[in-house]
């Protein structure tokens, strides 16, 4: 690309394409000749491609104080991200370990309870956490599995180390944007995919249908599949249909279910009532079923966790597994791997502070400066105090909030998420931070993306990789170095 | 996806609906441009018809003031841009976008890509304040868009159940459209203006062209456009995609590819006798223009009764309001 890359550093950061002394890492070399081999122009035709692409083909999410406009473009930056094959089955390694960890975390909440007895997780954060659900108890799902598709966001730190930054058990999103990324990708910059070995993600949708259909009630092996969603509002919506038509199933609504005598749950067709077998719902627990959950749910089914009770049919992910999705609980993962599986983690977590605890909160309130406050409970980066970046007023009042509730929090050092080149404006390049959210299938086996969706923060210094606060998206490459 | 939920069923067929909605409204305003340019100035026609014939006067006078003139300005406005009006151009279009996003998983991935360029294309061209040259272009490009989807759709879609409910939702639409064209036909004004007589085959040219179906009149019938002969061609030819017959007998093949169809079907052949067993040539004669005007209602009530049963059959009003009894 025009802008020269001899002078592009990233001072002080991990640079996931270049080292400090400017040189590319190993299999990054012809990614890098064959862009700076572009000139502007061909730098700009590629943005404008890739932007006309996006626009085309409908990529959209919805930033809920949007207003009517619910259709926004997904800022994609044509510089792909690189991970060696070698690290990264590490990596996938270690997601695996941890997600089977976590599911039987979750069924022991929900049976004997051992865990907490032995005093390994507290007792009173598991039954007093927000995402505790104690309908669950005693139910037996398919495989003894809770959560079958889990998003756990990785970062990289200054000095190279992968660290789980938390585990998304609840309905995590985004891996419609990881294969659309590619898609882009092969349309805008065929020609790097000549020089390059690069493991494909386009499986997903089939792994995904595999894992589903594991969990059929009555081992029918032609179940019928429901993708149930919140509907067309929704911020994902766009990934729910997306996943639906990939696998040939059905998308749903809450109106469109309804739970019949014998407990079975049959969609309105065209042709009267038709039986569901499994539903990857898209809903929160709590919106699920207005029999079982919130009253005023009209988004849910009623009878539908009574009908998965009966095991008429599966869901996924099922209720009450969000549990284990807490920040606190999550402090408690590499106990749990060890705990349940005799390993030692071969990931490890960001070291937190439990403000429950107060020895660690009178650290955190002391040092509010230097550490990053995050609720138990919120997703897609609300409620998040960056302290570095926050101001006194956001300090105090978050010390107030943590004084107030202390087990809602948890505080992490502030860690330098690792930087890749991104195209920034009038074609620059210029380093900005990132994360990787892959994606762990869990029915009858267990089956981790290669790869991921690497997701950029765009603003210069910021952090902050959130699509709804101003993120972007790489395509993630998982090469062979041959 | 052997099957079609209730409510995509729903979306389906009001996506055909929207499009030939759309295609037909385009067509409607740029006929209607095109027919007073031919008419002398003196004709007291304007664009008042087509606040008429689309049923909408009432709303009319609401957002433009009661009284208010149906001036070229405020009647194109109306019909196109105007979003307060759910029969507007925009109206919808935003109706075609609507419900596509709805039944998304049912159609090929880029089908998208020409919904989204044929918004762009109408918001960028479909300016409040254009010239009639502007507007024509936008209204031609517009209307060759959505013929284009649909020509799309036709060559590209699964033919499944989505698919005949989306055209059972394009033949109903159609159907409609066409009584509401051939009522835009003004023969009391002509009769009682004696100086027009004339350009009486000129309307009667417009209704035809606003029903794409000047060419195929002139190389199927081969006599002079006159009022009769229009109108036998428009309600019966079956060979003219367009024809009110020929709706109905599209509507009455994609009702049978569809589950549960015997109440639909029993209300569609209730309209196709009807149709079949009226002699509508005669009706064109000049004394007969009421009459022309009460089988035009009935034929609108007709098709009002087969959207309802296919709602009732389809949609899943039916079972939901057994549930909500029982419940």
């Amino acid at each position: 690309m025009t802008p020269d890359w001899r002078k592009y550093r990233a001072d002080g950061l991990f640079d996931e394409l270049v080292q400090a002394n400017g040189r590319a890492r190993p299999g990054a070399g012809r990614l890098l000749a064959a862009l700076a081999k572009l000139s502007a122009d061909e730098v700009q035709e590629r943005k404008t491609a890739a932007e006309l692409a996006i626009r085309a083909i409908g990529i959209t999410f919805t930033v809920y104080d949007d207003g009517a406009n619910i259709d926004r473009e997904w800022p994609f930056d044509i510089v792909p991200r690189l991970i060696l094959k070698q690290e990264w089955d590490r990596i996938a390694r270690g997601l695996e370990q941890r997600v089977r960890a976590l599911n039987a975390f979750i069924g022991d909440v929900y049976h004997h309870r051992r865990a907490l007895r032995d005093g390994v997780v507290p007792q009173d954060y598991v039954l007093g956490s927000r995402e505790y659900r104690p309908r669950c108890a005693g139910i037996d799902p398919p495989h003894g599995v809770w959560c079958h598709v889990c998003g756990s966001d990785l970062v990289r730190d200054k000095d190279g180390q992968v660290y789980v930054l938390e585990d998304n058990l609840r309905t995590p999103s985004g891996v419609s944007y990881m294969l659309e990324n590619r898609a882009v990708m092969k349309r805008v910059l065929p020609e790097l995919f000549e020089d390059y070995l690069i493991h494909p993600v386009d499986d997903y949708p089939a792994r995904l249908a595999a894992c589903l259909r594991s969990l059929a009630p009555d081992g029918n092996s032609q179940p019928r599949i429901a993708v149930l969603t919140p509907g067309i509002y929704n911020s994902a919506y766009f990934e729910h249909a997306f996943l639906a038509r990939e696998m040939a199933a059905e998308l749903v609504e809450g109106a469109d279910l309804v739970v019949g005598e014998d407990d079975c749950v049959y969609m309105r067709t065209i042709s009267g009532l038709e039986r569901v077998d499994v539903i990857y719902r898209r809903i929160d627990d709590l919106f699920l079923d207005p029999k079982a959950f919130r009253p005023d749910s009209v988004l849910g089914v009623p009878g539908l966790v009574r009908a998965w009770q009966a095991g008429k049919v599966a869901l996924a992910n099922a209720p009450g597994c969000g549990v284990a999705d807490d920040k606190v609980i999550y402090t408690y993962v590499p106990d749990m791997i060890r705990y349940y599986l005799g390993e030692e983690p071969l990931l490890p977590n960001v070291p937190s502070y439990r403000c429950a605890e107060k020895d660690q909160r009178d650290y955190v309130l002391d040092n509010l400066d230097q550490l990053v406050v995050k609720p138990a409970n919120e997703s897609g980066g609300y409620g998040l105090v960056v302290g570095p970046h926050a101001t006194r007023k956001e300090r105090e009042d978050v010390a107030r909030q943590i004084r107030a509730a202390p087990r809602n929090y948890i505080a992490q050092p502030m860690l330098s998420l690792s930087v890749a080149p991104t195209l920034v404006a009038n074609n620059a390049v210029e380093p900005r931070h990132l994360d990787l959210r892959p994606f762990i299938l869990s029915g009858k086996d267990v089956h981790v993306t290669t790869g991921g969706l690497t997701r950029v923060a765009l603003r210069k210094g910021s952090m902050v990789v959130n699509s709804s606060q101003g993120g972007g998206s790489k395509d993630t490459w998982v090469v062979e170095l041959e | 996806m052997s099957t079609v939920l209730a409510r995509v069923a729903e979306r389906a067929y009001w996506l055909g609906r929207y499009l030939e909605r759309g295609d037909a409204t385009a067509r409607l305003v740029a006929v209607n441009g095109n027919l007073l340019l031919d008419l002398p100035r003196r004709v007291p026609l304007g664009w008042r018809p087509l606040i008429d014939i689309t049923g909408t006067a009432p709303l009319f006078e609401e957002l433009y003031g009661p009284n208010a003139e149906a001036t070229e300005r405020s009647v194109c406005r109306f019909m196109t841009t105007d979003t307060r009006h759910p029969g507007s151009l925009v109206s919808s279009l935003t109706g075609v976008r609507e419900n596509a996003r709805n039944i998304r998983q049912a159609m090929p991935r880029i089908t998208f890509e020409y919904i989204n360029e044929l918004h762009q294309f109408a918001r960028s061209s479909l300016t409040a304040a254009s010239s009639r040259l502007r507007r024509a272009e936008a209204l031609e490009g517009i209307s060759r868009r959505i013929q284009r989807l649909e020509g799309f759709l036709s060559q590209n879609m699964l033919h499944d159940a989505h698919w005949d409910l989306l055209r059972l939702g394009n033949y109903i639409e159609r159907a409609d459209m066409t009584t509401r064209i051939i009522d835009m036909r003004t023969a009391d004004l002509f009769a009682s203006h004696h100086a027009l007589a004339p350009f009486e085959d000129i309307q009667w040219r417009s209704i035809l062209r606003a029903s794409f179906a000047m060419q195929s009149y002139n190389a199927a019938v081969r006599e002079p456009v006159a009022a009769g002969r229009a109108l036998d061609f428009l309600f019966k030819e079956l060979r003219l995609p367009r024809s009110y017959l020929r709706c109905l007998e599209g509507a009455r093949r994609s009702l049978r590819a569809l589950p549960r169809h015997a109440d639909p079907l029993k209300q569609c052949d209730r309209a196709i006798r009807l149709i079949r067993s009226t002699e509508v040539a005669s009706l064109g004669e000049p004394n007969r223009s009421s009459e022309l005007t009460a089988f035009i209602d009935r034929c609108q009530r007709q098709l009002a009764a087969l959207h309802d049963t296919v709602a009732q059959t389809y949609f899943g009003y039916a079972t939901r309001a057994r549930e909500t009894k029982n419940s």
